[in-house]
């Protein structure tokens, strides 16, 4: 493989394995079975990756084409990512099997330093119909959207193209400080970003 | 420099573990905190090629170990009925899941170690749409004698400072330190709100907002 194209898939496993511990802890606040099962797939998506990619590690040596070390730290850092989404997966778990929540694993998500909110997209909303890039969500309100639930299916792979419309449930990762500017912004009930 | 002390991680690795009541809450909110602290510090570590901070992040994952133990501790302290256990399975789960994640951001960190010959960690991270940034606070910067959460950096810039250094000393997730001038200051977040934040440390802008 190019450098081009180990870089894009380390960087891949990095940033997936990172949205999934999101969206597993946001499975569990909001009781959300499907949002779990995304984190399931996910999971499954990374490990292959991770096969594919210290397979091609490991031919790229044996051709001489990679250093050793290079190598192994390549295969280390997408380990780390794998490992990551394991414990993504370990929190999903709590939703599919159905275990009794006790109330403190949402009250200690909600505490804590990085905290989730959802959110729809109102028809007022200044959202409503502009692009991703265009806003500056994160750096402006501290939210991150991690996910957006439009007609039923699961959006998680956006980019700065993506546009947000009306009815879309908009899930945010971010600051507790963020969380009211963000839904106001969403709900319509705040113009300026 | 030169000085043979045994590393923090090291004395700590196998502390005997003692009940000491805690609220599981707490632990958990911890747990939680830590997790994605490492993470983001073995990143850090990584790309500026910092052992103190490596050796943090050793530190808080032999740390988190003893706060599993406590956990547990807590857990069946507070089991009374066959529903009780039911439901606290799920919270040994999460803290389970907090410890992996530790885990990975621990064996992440010896990388260090490994001599390669062109970095990879800047390019990568250079895509990445969180960004890690160092900053210096400058001497005309409206920061100083403010504290972060009192400047409201998180939810203006959207950025989570992760560690702060002044002279020789680390503090990581400074919440409650007053902002000098010199202090270097470690970053994580979006690409626009840490360039507000540079600007913001060097005076050039004079409020956050």
């Amino acid at each position: 493989m190019s450098e081009k194209e180990a870089e894009e898939m380390l960087l891949e496993m990095k940033e997936k394995a990172e949205l999934m511990v999101d969206l597993a802890y946001s499975s569990v606040i909001y009781d959300s079975r499907d949002l779990a099962e995304e984190v399931y797939e996910l999971e499954e998506f990374i490990d292959v990756l991770n096969d594919k990619f210290q397979q091609l590690a490991i031919r790229d040596v044996k051709n001489d084409e990679l250093e050793v070390n290079d190598a192994l730290a390549m295969i280390q850092l997408a380990i780390c990512s794998e490992m990551i989404a394991d414990g993504a997966r370990e929190i999903a778990d709590i939703e599919l099997r159905d275990v009794e929540l006790h109330p403190v694993i949402r009250e200690s998500i909600l505490e804590s330093d990085e905290v989730f909110v959802r959110t729809t997209i109102a028809p007022s909303s200044v959202l409503n119909g502009k692009k991703l890039g265009d806003m500056e969500l994160a750096s402006k309100t501290g939210m991150w959207v991690i996910a957006i639930k439009r007609n039923g299916k699961w959006i998680y792979d956006m980019d700065k193209n993506t546009v947000l419309k009306e009815g879309d449930i908009v899930f945010a990762r971010g600051v507790k400080e963020g969380i009211e500017h963000f839904s106001a912004l969403a709900e319509g009930n705040e113009e300026e970003i | 420099m030169g000085e043979m002390k045994e590393p923090r991680w090291k004395e700590a690795e196998f502390e005997e573990i003692e009940y000491e009541p805690t609220s599981i809450k707490e632990l958990l909110v911890e747990m939680k905190n830590i997790s994605e602290l490492m993470v983001d510090l073995a990143y850090s570590a990584i790309l500026f090629n910092s052992s103190d901070i490596a050796e943090e992040v050793r530190y808080l994952e032999v740390h988190m170990e003893k706060l599993n133990y406590q956990m547990r501790m807590m857990a069946m302290l507070a089991a009374r009925t066959t529903e009780d256990a039911e439901k606290l399975s799920g919270i040994l789960q999460m803290a389970e899941a907090a410890k992996m994640i530790s885990g990975a951001a621990g064996d992440a960190v010896k990388l260090l170690s490994v001599k390669l010959r062109h970095p990879l960690l800047p390019r990568l991270l250079k895509e990445s749409d969180e960004m890690i940034r160092k900053m210096v606070v400058g001497g005309n910067s409206a920061a100083i004698g403010n504290n972060l959460p009192g400047l409201r950096v998180a939810s203006e810039t959207g950025v989570r400072v992760i560690a702060l250094r002044r002279g020789n000393k680390w503090f990581y997730s400074p919440k409650n330190i007053d902002l000098k001038k010199g202090d270097v200051v470690i970053g994580v977040g979006p690409e626009k709100g840490l360039e507000h934040l540079v600007r913001f440390f060097n005076g050039e802008t004079e409020v956050l907002e």
